[in-house]
């Protein structure tokens, strides 16, 4: 039944591309619990007014199924017209719980109160969005294996005011977080001298050298940012060092041969997490696939993928 | 155990039931509302501290002796007072286990019905503020418990808003809803008396109800009204008499046919609930104002049921009116009929003036004289009579009260064999010139007597009137002004007062006739006055769902309005004004470019615009954001309007001015 009404939501809704503003069309609302016993109070208030027709009961009754139909209103447009501005989920590792980030964007100058997020089957996570307001809220993602997580759909709902009603909706855009591998293992780093292929890969000079520039993306640290550029109206760039110093590393899954191949991910994320935390440059080599050495979060995010997605393509096709 | 802040959502649950409670205060038994205000204050201090809290078992037993003092205390459990000191005890102990947000509603549900129960109990016009009052509470409650964070005044605010949002359709819907023509679940009304006309008459009894200020019934004339001599308002009328009391004595008897010799008076009476099955009408009514209640042989108006409520009719009445009639003989027995060997010098004195007079006729106007001239006094605290009262009254005290001079005159009529009966009622009225009604009060409480003549009928004789005539024109306070307490007296020493309290009688008596008596014979009277030829349910439901549908879009506009963004200002529609026309030769303003900034990209662009556009922005950046001089603000915004309105552009720049853009 309620897989049913789900799907009928999706088939009616269709697949939303953010930003969303939620429209009038894709708001549900109904009463809670709260609400039923509140009508279930209204219709005895009623018929004590009528048997004894007692006029001053009515209005009271009346005036109390106004204000029920007034918070409805006020329920309703609690919700109505927020934006979701971004809906992403950053990789975890195996085994840690992730998140997916939820931006909501008030356009409006009243305030929203007490906005609730969540993930199907989890917990709300509740936000009060100022005027112009904008907030990022954080729905906890339980641990899960190497892979991908598919999130279907995030619930955005509010029952402001007064909890008589509860109004809320599905934004069905499909979410993927990554879980690289736990990182394990306590194999020592390999070296492998003389690796020095690849497009960045200059030997000699002392210092960090600036390489060029490219396009933001999604994790870069701001320090790289090329701020005199973007205040000449041009759009985020980010400049890029080949540090020519260190050493180059390689980490080939088959060298890896005696343990099994959860184990040899775990021991490749490893030496990625920790090449990475000593900033120095590494390779990646798997079967089909092979990462030059480099460096950075956005590199090392590519490894780590890399490892996440190992042996997992064919199932996500 | 350490002292911890109570749940806001507890406090205000408390607070709202509490103020339910205080709504019965002088109504259900003290100790009910005192238990529920202990609970109130023990959960409060226990939610201060960790420890102890009644198990379900102690709660269990709790319970159920408390429905148990119920029980003892009304014999049963249905009915208002009942009902409600179960509620308060239920709920006080529900207070106990108040623990999730469920548990609150349930408190808060509570007290709304509490309130109900006050509005059922009681729908006074004073009270309706305090009702609203406790209403607002209780929705700020629920907001709490809904929001624990809630700061009170936003508590108060939401709750306020949303009320006052619902009055207008909780008035449409009070018009429109369709009532039910009669109840269709009886419940059993308090038993408690309240002060009004007994059916019996004993020396005093009457001199206990004129000192009570109540109204007993309004009345509104419509066309003539009738002289101060003539507002006799019939009660219970008495016929036996057992030499102390008067009763009203049972029988029936045919109705004589009436021939109308006076005015006949159209009005309508409101009468305040007495809980006594009497309908208050004047002198003489012609016919019984509704189907349920049966206009006597006497002229009573007795209906089926107690009157528990307010209830107001229309009616004719005479006040002189006579019959060609033999008197029914079982009926002159019985008005003839006097204890035997009692008041013996009472029953001399008539039979020696009836040897004397003439006639009945004579005989009643010879009586009257020895009233008159035998040194009567009008008093409400007269002496105590003894063994035989008449004959102490006439002869030895001769000082009374309309009771005495009614019961003694209808003595004397009896022991001569004239027929005579004792009629109880009001005498009077207070006119209340804004609502241009009588106000009859419990004070104006009166009893005369009627006698058989032959040939004439039944005639009124106030043997009062004779003694005080001044009684007929004036209220019995400006008689005996000592009848008055000292606060009755205070407010009738003040003319201003006195209007004061007239004209809020009149607001009561408008609210009890419009408001609390609005049924479904008033909600078709108004359809009728709407133009509807047949008004039936039909309609109303109609105007219901139309006034629904229409108060809905309403607040659905309302609540989308105040949550938009604040309308621009003038300044800033001028200055749209002035973007939009440099939009149209060069380029759009960016929102992230200020005016300024603006300004130096469109001369960028246009080097031959640079004269008048440099300019005009920044007026427009002084006038916002530089220090506002008051005084030429407001001129000084006209003249940019001005400026902004004259502004022309050209599409193109002139041929000379492109080449230098051109080459870059």
């Amino acid at each position: 039944m309620r897989a049913r009404a789900l799907a009928w939501m999706r088939r009616r809704q269709g697949p939303d591309h953010l930003p969303v503003r939620l429209e009038r069309r894709r708001l549900y609302i109904l009463p809670t619990r709260a609400g039923l016993a509140f009508a279930a109070l209204l219709f005895l208030m009623l018929l004590a007014g009528l048997n004894y027709t007692n006029s001053l009961a009515l209005f009271l009754t009346f005036v109390l199924a106004g204000f029920a139909l007034v918070v409805m209103q006020q329920c309703h447009r609690n919700l109505l017209g927020t934006e979701v501005t971004a809906a992403r989920a950053p990789a975890v590792f195996a085994g840690t719980a992730g998140c997916v980030q939820v931006r909501l964007t008030n356009a409006e100058a009243a305030v929203r109160a007490r906005l609730e997020a969540a993930l199907p089957g989890g917990a709300p996570i509740s936000v009060e969005l100022a005027g112009h307001g904008q907030r990022q809220l954080e729905l906890p993602v339980p641990a899960a294996p190497r892979g991908i997580v598919h999130l279907e759909r995030v619930r955005l709902a509010t029952a402001h005011p007064f909890g008589l009603f509860r109004a809320w909706t599905w934004l069905h855009t499909p979410i993927e977080m990554l879980v690289y591998p736990r990182p394990q293992g306590v194999l020592p780093i390999p070296m492998q001298a003389g690796f020095n292929a690849g497009p960045h890969g200059q030997i000699g000079g002392g210092a960090d050298e600036w390489s060029g520039l490219r396009a933001f993306r999604d994790g870069d640290s701001p320090r790289q940012v090329d701020w005199k550029a973007y205040a000449r109206e041009a759009p985020l760039l980010v400049k890029e060092y080949s540090d020519a110093s260190a050493e180059l590393r390689e980490f080939d899954f088959t060298s890896l041969a005696h343990l099994d191949v959860e184990a040899r991910l775990s021991q490749l994320a490893r030496w990625v997490v920790d090449t990475e935390a000593h900033g120095e440059r590494y390779g990646l080599a798997l079967p089909g696939i092979r990462l030059p050495p480099d460096r950075g979060p956005e590199h090392r995010h590519r490894c780590l993928a890399a490892l996440a997605m190992f042996g997992l393509e064919g199932a996500r096709a | 155990m350490t002292a911890q802040a109570v749940p806001r959502p507890l406090l205000w649950v408390c607070a709202a039931f509490a103020g339910g409670v205080l709504l019965h205060l002088d109504r259900l038994p003290l100790w009910a509302c005192a238990a529920a205000l202990i609970l109130i204050a023990w959960r409060l201090l226990r939610a201060r501290t960790v420890g102890w809290y009644p198990g379900i078992v102690l709660r269990a037993v709790l319970a159920l002796a408390l429905v148990g003092l119920v029980l003892v205390r009304f014999h049963t459990l249905n009915g208002l007072a009942a009902g409600g000191t179960l509620l308060v005890l239920m709920a006080g102990l529900k207070l106990l286990e108040t623990r999730t947000a469920r548990d609150e509603y349930v408190m808060v549900g509570a007290a709304l019905f509490l309130l109900l129960a006050a509005c059922l109990d009681r729908e006074d016009l004073v009270r309706t503020p305090l009702y609203a009052v406790q209403a607002w509470l209780c929705c700020a409650a629920l907001a709490v418990v809904a929001y624990p964070e809630c700061p009170a005044p936003a508590a108060a605010r939401l709750a306020g808003r949303a009320l006052l949002m619902a009055l207008p359709l909780a008035a449409l819907l009070f018009v429109f809803f369709p009532r039910l023509p009669g109840a269709f679940w009886a419940i059993p009304q308090g038993g408690e008396a309240s002060t009004g006309l007994s059916d019996t008459m004993s020396p005093g009894s009457i001199v206990q109800l004129t000192a009570s200020y109540e109204p007993a019934f309004r009345a509104k004339f419509h066309g003539a009204i009738p002289p101060p001599a003539e507002r006799y308002w019939r009660g219970p009328v008495l016929h036996d008499f057992d030499g102390y009391t008067w009763r009203g004595g049972a029988g029936f008897h045919p109705r004589e046919r009436l021939e109308n010799l006076g005015i006949t008076y159209r009005y309508s009476v409101t009468l305040e609930p007495s809980r006594r099955r009497w309908w208050l009408a004047l002198d003489i009514p012609a016919e019984s104002p509704d189907p349920h209640v049966l206009l006597t042989y006497d002229h009573q108006l007795l209906a089926d049921e107690p009157v528990t409520e307010t209830l107001s009719f229309e009616a004719l009445s005479y006040t002189h009116a006579t019959t060609a009639q033999a008197p029914d003989p079982a009926g002159q027995r019985q008005d003839t009929a006097l204890p035997e060997g009692n008041n013996p010098r009472t029953t001399a004195l008539a039979r020696t003036l009836r040897r004397r007079a003439g006639s009945d006729a004579e005989f009643v106007r010879a009586v009257l004289e020895f009233l008159r001239s035998g040194g009567f006094a009008y008093t409400l605290t007269p002496e105590r009579l003894g063994a035989n009262p008449v004959d102490d009254f006439l002869f030895n005290t001769r000082e009374g009260f309309c009771g005495h001079y009614a019961s003694a005159f209808a003595t004397l009529m009896r022991a001569a064999g004239v027929p005579a009966r004792v009629v109880t009622g009001y005498l009077g009225g207070e006119w209340n010139p804004i609502g241009g009604y009588f106000v009859v009060r419990q004070s104006d409480a009166h009893a005369w007597t009627e006698v058989w003549l032959t040939g004439r009928g039944w005639i009124r004789v106030d043997p009062t009137a004779v003694v005080a005539p001044e009684r007929l024109e004036r209220g019995i306070f400006d008689l005996l002004p000592e009848a008055l307490s000292p606060r009755q007296r205070l407010l009738h020493s003040w003319p201003l007062l006195t209007q004061l309290l007239q004209r809020w009688d009149a607001t009561n008596a408008w609210w009890s006739a419009h408001v609390l008596r609005f049924d479904y014979d008033a909600q078709l009277g108004l359809l009728a006055r709407l133009g509807v030829r047949t008004p039936d349910a039909r309609y109303l439901g109609w105007g219901f769902m139309a006034v629904l549908s229409a108060w809905l879009t309403l607040v659905a506009w309302q609540v989308g309005r105040s949550a938009r963004p604040p309308a621009p200002d003038a300044l800033a529609r001028i200055y749209t004004r002035l973007c939009r026309k440099v939009a149209r030769v060069a380029s759009a303003r960016m929102s992230h470019q200020g005016p300024l900034a603006f300004a130096s990209a469109v001369i960028t662009q246009r080097p031959d615009l640079s004269e008048p556009l440099r300019g005009l922005f920044e007026r427009y950046a002084q006038l916002r954001y530089g220090p506002s001089a008051s005084a030429t603000r407001a001129a000084d915004i006209e003249a940019f309007s001005r400026a902004v309105a004259r502004l022309k552009l050209p599409r193109t720049a002139p041929a000379d001015a492109r080449e230098p853009l051109s080459s870059i």
